[in-house]
């Protein structure tokens, strides 16, 4: 927990990637880079990304997701049961595939750089989602910090691909349990390590009461 | 808990568009200590629509748009926090960016000079305001 103490400041969660990171990261994907030089090449970004905000003069700091594919995708380097797919692979699997590149084409959504997190088996953490973030975070300053992680909703919605998750899912609710069970082991493994803020983040909330079309599904 | 209408494209007129009145049963509802939403763009309405309902909770009060290249004047985000703080008490108030600046990895939505400038601003809004209200 953080003191109360008027107008604190923080930011959302991610910073732009160097190219230096994006090179690393596809290298790290592919298999052509171990995870050690990998977290090397992070570890050495989320220190300049700390810095900036001390000396920007933010109360509470976040690691700028450096290591993650997107603020949600990345869980398919965590959790077991899930694999990341780009739009194009979902393409094979989607009801309507003319609908669905003409709402990609209108809103001006990154096709090449939205990747799935797609479940594909049971779900269960192989890993810890962000505690390693946290400890490493947790070394570079005195402040709070602030640790991101994928909304319940957010994943359920863009998780679930019928025709892949059908095998290991009855419905939707079924694999929201285990998306709910991960991330409440995910949260209390944060608190006992003594994290001080986490936030989770759930934009597609709007999407379901803004978008005219309430079945439009965009993965994200 | 973060909501905001999207932030993987620098055309706003393709992002979602509308106030969270719509969703304030279900926030209501949510076990969490604070809100942080969206409030740099006008597509995210007025303040009164969540301070009215959700006074109870904590604010992270978005007062800087992270796909624009322009930095906010720190004078505009003094004047959003103040309109907050007829619902919330300093101590409630979080002053935050209203998204991340790359969600997705290779869509960043802006650079790294033009995001630490945003900081900077919020902080700098920050300190009056704790000199005129802390």
């Amino acid at each position: 927990m953080i003191d109360q103490q008027p107008f604190l400041t923080t930011q959302v969660g991610s910073w732009p990637r160097s190219k230096t990171m994006l090179k690393t990261l596809r290298g790290y994907q592919k298999g052509a880079i171990s995870r050690k030089d990998f977290d090397a090449v992070a570890d050495g970004e989320i220190r300049r990304t700390v810095e900036l905000q001390e000396k920007a003069g933010l109360d509470i700091l976040v690691d700028g997701e450096h290591r993650r594919e997107s603020f949600y995708a990345f869980i398919t380097d965590k959790v077991a049961g899930t694999r990341l797919m780009s739009l194009a692979d979902m393409l094979d699997y989607v009801e309507d595939k003319a609908e669905f590149e003409e709402m990609l084409r209108t809103m001006d959504m990154p096709a090449s750089a939205v990747k799935n997190p797609t479940c594909i088996g049971k779900i269960s953490r192989r890993e810890p989602l962000a505690l390693e973030d946290f400890r490493f975070l947790r070394t570079l300053t005195q402040k709070p910090v602030k640790i991101t992680l994928p909304g319940p909703y957010l994943l359920t919605r863009s998780m679930w691909v019928g025709a892949l998750t059908r095998k290991a899912y009855r419905n939707h609710k079924k694999m929201a349990d285990d998306i709910v069970r991960v991330l409440r082991e995910e949260l209390m493994d944060l608190r006992d390590a003594g994290c001080d803020f986490v936030q989770f983040d759930e934009p597609v909330l709007t999407e379901i009461v803004l978008s005219e079309e309430c079945d439009r599904r965009t993965f994200m | 808990m973060h909501v905001c209408r999207g932030n993987w494209s620098k055309h706003e007129e393709v992002l979602l568009s509308g106030d969270y009145a719509r969703l304030l049963p279900a926030l209501e509802r949510m076990a969490v200590d604070q809100f942080v939403l969206e409030y740099a763009t006008p597509r995210a309405g007025d303040i009164e629509v969540v301070g009215r309902t959700l006074s109870d909770r904590q604010l992270g009060l978005g007062v800087v748009n992270p796909r624009t290249d322009v930095v906010e004047a720190v004078d505009d985000i003094v004047g959003k926090a103040e309109k907050a703080m007829a619902f919330y008490r300093p101590d409630q108030l979080y002053l935050n960016t209203d998204c991340g600046f790359s969600c997705f990895a290779t869509r960043s939505v802006n650079v790294e000079q033009v995001a630490f400038k945003k900081l900077c601003a919020i902080v700098a809004a920050a300190d009056q305001l704790k000199k005129r209200y802390g």
